[in-house]
Order: C-alpha cells, then structure tokens, then sequence
C-alpha cells in the first residue's frame, strides 16, 4: 500500500468536536478506533476518504478533518466508495484509502453492495457498527437481532435469527474480515490492520444502542453478552488472504492486452452503384431464429447504400433470442427516410414456419396490397391476401441458413431496383462469402 | 463524397459519450439499452478506461456518481424499469452536484411492459423524478446524428453546470440501423468541469458560489483539496445542516443553476414555414415521423411547421414562444396515452388550439398525423 508520511498527526478528528452520540453508546469507541487506526498508519488525509451510510453511523464522517468525506444514502456507502476506487485504481494514482463506515441496517438493505465490492475485491475497508437494531428511527429490529432481542418492533422478542455476514462474505472470497466488539482494546489495531490490507476488508464491531437496547433487554453495564450472540459468532481476524487479486490491477493488465486489438468499427460504405428505386419501398423479411435472417436483411441495407439509396433496417425476435422467430424490416428510399414504419409492405420474403406464424399474428397479409411481392419457400401455405406471390425452394436449394438471403436476392432481381454488382460487393465481405456469392449466382442464372 | 456507416441510435449515443470524453461507464443490461453497454465495453477498456458491469442498477449510477466524484467523466445507460432502481442515486447526484450522464432508453411501460417494444411514456417519469422538484436537464434524440450530438451536449451541461443529465432516447431510434454519413457528422465542442484553483487567500469550500446561479468550482476526492461531499441539505461548505439561511441558499441555488442556464443549454430543430397556421411539435421517434407527415402536407400545399424539441426540460418556453409565433394551431405527436409533454407546455398555446396525436404499443404514422391536422381544419373551416 502507499503510505505517504507527512508530519505524523495524533488525531484526524476535528479539534474540540463532541460526538454527537448519547452516553455510553459504543459509535464513541469505533470511531475513536478509526481515528486511532488512521494515526497509527500516518497515511497522508488527502489520499483518505471516509464515506459514510445512513443513521447515526451517517455522522461519523464529518467528525473527522483535513480527509475527504461523503455522506451518502441508504445501504449504498459501499457502492458509492466503489465506484470512487474503480476510478482511482485503474484511472487515477491508485493512492486513495477508501473507509467505508455503516450500520446493521445499511448493511442489509445495501448487502448486494458489500457482496460486489467483496468479490471485485477494490480496496476498500467497511467498518459495520454493528448495535443490532435502528437506533435513528425509534430502535426498529433489524436483519441482525439476536434471537428474543426485544426491540420497538419486536417487543415480545425477535423469533428470526440474525444473519451471519461474516460467514456470507466469506462466500463472496472477501479478502479480509474481522468481528470485534467495541470495547475491545485491540479495536484500532485490527482496523488498521484493514485499512492496510490491499483490497476488501470487512471489520463488523459489536456494540450497543444505549437508548434502545436498554429496553426490555435484560442489560448490566456494558455487559455485551447479555444479549450479544458472540457466543456463538466468531470473534477476532476470521480470514486474510493473501492471494486476492485486487480488480483494479486485473482490469488494468487485461485492458493492456485489449489495447493491442486493432479497432474494429463498422464498414465505411461509399456509394459506387445506381440504383431503380423509384419510391419509399417497404421489404419484410421472416423466417426462422439461427438462419441468418437479420445479417441478411442487413447486407440488404448495405447494398442498398452502396447503389446510393438511404436504408433504415430493424429487427425484432422473442425475448429468449435463439429460437422461434426472427424479423426484419428494411425501409429503402432515394429519400431521407423519416418515417421508418411499413404500413404497406412492397416486399415480402418468408423463409420458414416461424416467419409466416409470426406475420400472421402481425396481421401483414391484411396490410399488403395489389403492389405487394410475396417471395415465400415452397413449402408454405398464404392465407388469401393481395398482392403477388411466387414460391419457390428456398430451403431445399439453399439451405435454411441461405433462404432468407435467396429470398432477398429473388426478389431484387425480380423489381431490378437494386443491382447485382451491390450485393456481390457486400456478400464479398462475408465470412461465408463463398457460399452467399454462389446464391447470388444461381439466382441470377436461373431465370 | 459521402461515406457512410450504418448505425443505430445506442451506436452513436456510445460514439457521442467516447466523444465527450468518458472514461467511466458502469452497465446492467437491459432492452432496449444493452447495446450501449455493449459498445462501451468493446471500446473503454482498449483505452485503458473504465467499463464495468455493475450487479443491479443502483450500484451502476453509484458507481458512476463515485466516478465523477474521483473527476472522471462517467455515464451509465438503462431504460424504464432500470431508471425506477436508479431514482434516488440520481437524487443524491443531484443534491452533491455531480455531474453524470444516464441515457434511457423508453421501451414499452409499464413494468416490465414490452422489452422489445418502442414507447414514449417516460418524459415525466425521468422529468420528474426528483424529490423537492428540481429540474434536471433532460433531452431527447430523434435519429443516430442527433443521438451522437445530444450525447456531447448532455456530457458539456453535465460538466458545466455540475448536474446528473439524462438522454432520453426511445426504442424506435436507439435500435433502428440507417445509413449515417460520417462526412457530416457534426464536430462538437467539447467542455470541461471548472476545477478549483487556489488564488491567494480563497480557501476550498465544497459548494461555494457567490450568486445562486453560478456553479461551484469543482475539486476531486483524492485531490489536494479537502472534500466534503453530502446529499443530505448543506451549507456550501458541505456541513449538514437543518435550515440556516445559507443551507436555504444552496436548495434555491440547486434549481437556479438550472433555470437560469435553460436557454443557453436548450437545443431545439425547427423548420418553420412562413404562414403557416400549424405547427407540429414533438420529440424522438414520433418528431421523425412528424417530419414525413409535414412534408407529405407541403406537397399537398399545405403550410406546416415543424418542430423537434430535443430538450424537453427545462422546458425550453422562450423558444417555444419564439416558434408559435403566428401560429393559430400546435399539434404535439408522442407516443403515450394522454399526451405527457403536451401537457407540460400546453399553458404556453392559450388562444391557440392544442391537438394531441397519441398512441400506445406502436409507432405513431404520418398518416394519423396528417389526418389529426385534416380534422382539426375541417372543424375550424366548418
């Protein structure tokens, strides 16, 4: 870690601030351990920052001085310290020290943030005052109750058992975690322990809510095991690894490999070819997910630009992606094309059962007209509708993964408004371009 | 000569962001928003930048307001159901000034709606997404260039007045490929946050100004100026505070950095025709679409304007004012129920007659346009 010295400091709190907590609460002794923590690591202010939670905890980081703070919303402290470390560690000088201090509410409600930064392993340090119920809001139970604990909201006894994070980060591969209880003497020194470690660290304090807890809990004193579950929770360093690979230094060695691959934009298209196109054609292309309906509706629009026409192309398909339906609309013009919409299709191609089900239940054979060029495989069945319709074995001549496009080339050469030389000069770029050249071929020969 | 790519709308919103200058972009995915997320992952790493997938929403524009806080450009992308997680992060960006940009893209609402359907039915939702009822600047792409330029612009207001901004783009333009001319993509300028800068006796005050108009100077967390960032309500110094009048200012200033900027930020694309009685006014898709109804009535003789709100807030009034002028009729095209914008601006039109054209669950034509404006004159002539 970087630690910069300065000249050494024997607070980072502000002069001749009173904590704002009531007598005896145990958010006295943690956060006197963090600033303890901080004078023992002697890390530079600047290169601190503390972000606090909601709650009384939310108070914590205007207590300290000359270090960066943030007050943020509820259970997202972690995510927000997150975001902050992402940046400095892969954008900035990696010098920040990220303390991020919450209380068992926050903790909960934002769990899937501590559950991220755990895994992504981005060094910062979660100190969880952890008093076992919502102080600021009138002592509500919380996710961390011990049994029968007897708060405002459960005043005959909690019956849930509290949630172990702990043992839930462990599965997350945090990297350093930590229970304690407030009064421990060696408090400070685990939590700098966890400043200092080069990634995640979790510390979670036990303590108490001296206004709430008090009530209807059978409380001596500090007598913490009262009602603590530490009986049955691990106390001490619970686990510190140190094989964790920080994010930040992954991300960074992964993006100078990336930074070797050539740019890979899309083609620049400059128009070369005339083109036939007298009026704003509308062409639908429909057949089956997996069998290139929409590249081939693409390299539509494509030849299209190239033989100096405006193209807009869309497509749509179930939500589950690979299989059913699959569309695509392709608006032509010599226009600039504003509506992109087909009320009235000019062009039909229909490669399969999935495009004829799917534009029937779009109602499309209603929307064509006398002007409407079905191309369909042969294998189909039109319901009555206007228009002109020629079938043909798309499928059993050109495999499925070449229907569509067969279907595109058919009915191109049919109306003659875009040339042949477009589309070869499109399919040439093809991984499969053998194959799509020789459908061009074939269509065009067999006339 | 032209030369031409083929793009989409979430292409050129991701080219715009890479313009602007961003070099932190947290994603979840989301339909009809992913492939934003898509092209910022292909591209970010390769320039040793940020892209980063987030576990849910909330961490996504957290991460970025952390970002931004660090003093990176940062910028997330996500649609309706997304936005509904991210509201109350946008409101602490709001609160601490920070300066983000979210594209959302509208699919069908509400809920879950339709993934994989268009819709235009969260201008108020993200208009009006923040509690106390600031303003944030919202504007709104109707085709692949103006998503690119919008994108720029949304990270320059972001930037200089310090403010989350969204770009709110729609299904229809974000996800429909056409033929973009990259010899007239426009060359945007590109502006930075004002950074602090030490002079003499000044010392660093996190949300200092002197009028409540002007931004405050930004410093960066890590930087050699203490930060005191809060969203809870604050004097400028960033202490948390009830309601001194200071802490009273700094709310005032937190609308009056908005309004008093509205006209300066506002970008709008009309065309106007001289007599014209009508005027069609939209947004998005449907302003696309109104295009080709205006041109289909011109070539029937009818006199039309045209105009494309592409900041829907601040409410652009002057502008608007400066358009209507003349104009007996303000036909507004969205494609929501009741007419959401319509609504927000329908005080500026007394005296004018206001028709709405709306729709749900499909993309408005220009021929429900064109009949709407029939209609209407019939009614007036008769």
């Amino acid at each position: 870690m970087d630690v910069v010295k300065t000249e050494p400091r024997s607070t980072f709190l502000k002069d001749g601030t009173k904590f704002p907590y009531c007598k005896g609460c145990g958010h006295h002794h943690i956060t006197r351990a963090i600033d303890d923590a901080l004078v023992k690591l002697q890390l530079d202010p600047k290169h601190v920052s503390i972000t606090s939670d909601i709650g009384c905890v939310g108070l914590v980081d205007a207590l300290f001085d000359t270090v960066h703070s943030l007050h943020t919303t509820h259970g997202r402290s972690a995510a927000f310290a997150t975001g902050i470390e992402l940046a400095d560690s892969i954008l900035a000088d990696s010098a920040l020290k990220s303390i991020v201090v919450i209380g068992d509410g926050g903790a909960m409600i934002g769990l899937l943030h501590l559950v991220n930064a755990a895994q992504l392993n981005v060094d910062i340090t979660v100190v969880l005052y952890n008093n076992f119920l919502f102080g600021m809001t009138g002592g509500q139970n919380s996710s961390f109750s011990p049994l029968n604990f007897v708060t405002a909201t459960t005043p005959h006894g909690n019956i849930i058992p509290p949630i172990d994070l702990i043992t839930l980060l462990q599965g997350a591969n945090a990297g350093f975690l930590a229970r304690k209880v407030a009064t421990d003497v060696d408090l400070a020194d685990t939590i700098a322990e966890a400043i200092a470690y080069p990634g995640f660290a979790l510390v979670e304090v036990l303590e108490l809510c001296t206004e709430y807890a008090t009530r209807g809990n059978s409380i001596l004193g500090n007598k913490l095991a009262e009602v603590m579950p530490e009986k049955t929770l691990d106390l001490g360093i619970i686990s510190r690894k140190a094989d964790r690979t920080d994010f930040g230094g992954a991300y960074k060695k992964k993006s100078a490999e990336m930074r070797k691959e050539e740019a890979n934009g899309p083609a620049v298209i400059v128009p070369r070819y005339e083109n036939g196109i007298e009026r704003k054609t509308g062409i639908i292309v429909a057949g089956t997910a997996g069998e290139r309906v929409q590249s081939s509706a693409y390299m539509l629009a494509e030849a299209a630009v190239l033989a100096g026409a405006n193209a807009t192309q869309k497509n749509d398909n179930p939500i589950t992606q690979g299989t059913g339906f699959s569309l695509s609309e392709v608006v032509l013009s010599r226009q600039e094309i504003f509506y992109t919409g087909i009320d009235v299709p000019d062009i039909v191609i229909i490669a399969s059962e999935d495009g004829l089900t799917e534009l029937d239940s779009e109602r499309i054979f209603q929307m064509a007209s006398e002007r409407t060029l079905f191309i369909i495989d042969e294998s189909l069945q039109v319901p009555p509708c206007k228009g002109t319709v020629l079938k043909k074995p798309l499928r059993k001549k050109f495999k499925p993964s070449g229907a569509a496009f067969a279907g595109i080339i058919t009915a191109f050469r049919n109306t003659g408004i875009l040339p042949k030389e477009a589309f070869i000069d499109v399919a040439k770029l093809q991984k499969r371009s053998e194959y799509l050249l020789s459908i061009i071929e074939r269509v065009f020969a067999n006339k | 000569m032209a030369r031409f790519r083929i793009r989409n709308g979430n292409q050129m919103i991701a080219e715009g962001a890479l313009k602007a200058g961003c070099r932190f972009f947290a994603g979840y995915p989301i339909t009809p928003a992913s492939s934003i997320y898509k092209s910022m992952i292909d591209e970010l790493p390769k320039r040793g930048d940020v892209a980063i997938s987030s576990p849910d929403e909330i961490s996504a524009l957290a991460f970025c307001v952390g970002a931004s806080l660090r003093g990176f450009k940062a910028m997330t992308a996500t649609s309706g159901p997304g936005f509904s997680l991210m509201a109350e992060t946008l409101q602490y960006a709001v609160m601490t000034e920070t300066p983000v940009v979210i594209a959302v893209v509208q699919r069908l609402g509400p809920s879950t709606g339709g993934a994989t359907q268009g819709g235009q039915g969260d201008a108020l939702f993200v208009g009006h997404s923040i509690a106390g009822g600031y303003t944030i600047p919202v504007f709104s792409p109707s085709n692949p260039i103006e998503a690119y330029e919008l994108t720029v612009h949304a990270f320059n207001v972001a930037e200089t007045l310090r403010t989350p901004v969204v770009l709110l783009a729609d299904k229809e333009v974000a996800m429909t490929s056409e033929n973009v001319d990259y010899e007239k993509l426009p060359v945007p300028e590109i502006v930075d946050r004002k950074y602090f800068s030490p002079i003499g006796e000044r010392s660093f005050n996190t949300y200092f100004f002197e009028s409540p108009d002007e931004i405050p100077d930004f410093a960066c967390i890590g930087g050699d100026e203490k930060v005191t960032v809060t969203g809870s309500a604050h004097d400028m110094a960033g202490r948390l505070q009830k309601n001194s009048p200071e802490t009273v200012e700094v709310l005032k200033h937190l609308q009056e950095k908005i309004a008093s900027h509205a006209e300066e930020i506002t970008r709008l694309d009309s065309d106007l025709t001289e007599d014209a009685d009508t005027l069609v006014l939209s947004y998005g898709i449907s302003a696309r679409t109104s295009r080709e109804a205006v041109l289909n009535l011109s070539r029937k003789a009818k006199r039309v304007s045209l105009l494309n709100v592409q900041t829907l807030f601040p409410i652009p009034v002057k502008s608007i004012l400066d358009r209507i002028r003349g104009i007996g009729r303000v036909v507004v095209v969205e494609e929501n129920i009741t007419g959401l914008y319509r609504s927000q601006i329908e005080h500026l039109f007394a005296g004018k007659e206001v028709v709405g054209v709306n729709g749900v669950g499909r993309m408005i034509a220009p021929e429900q346009i064109e009949n709407a404006i029939t209609h209407a004159e019939q009614r007036s002539d008769g």
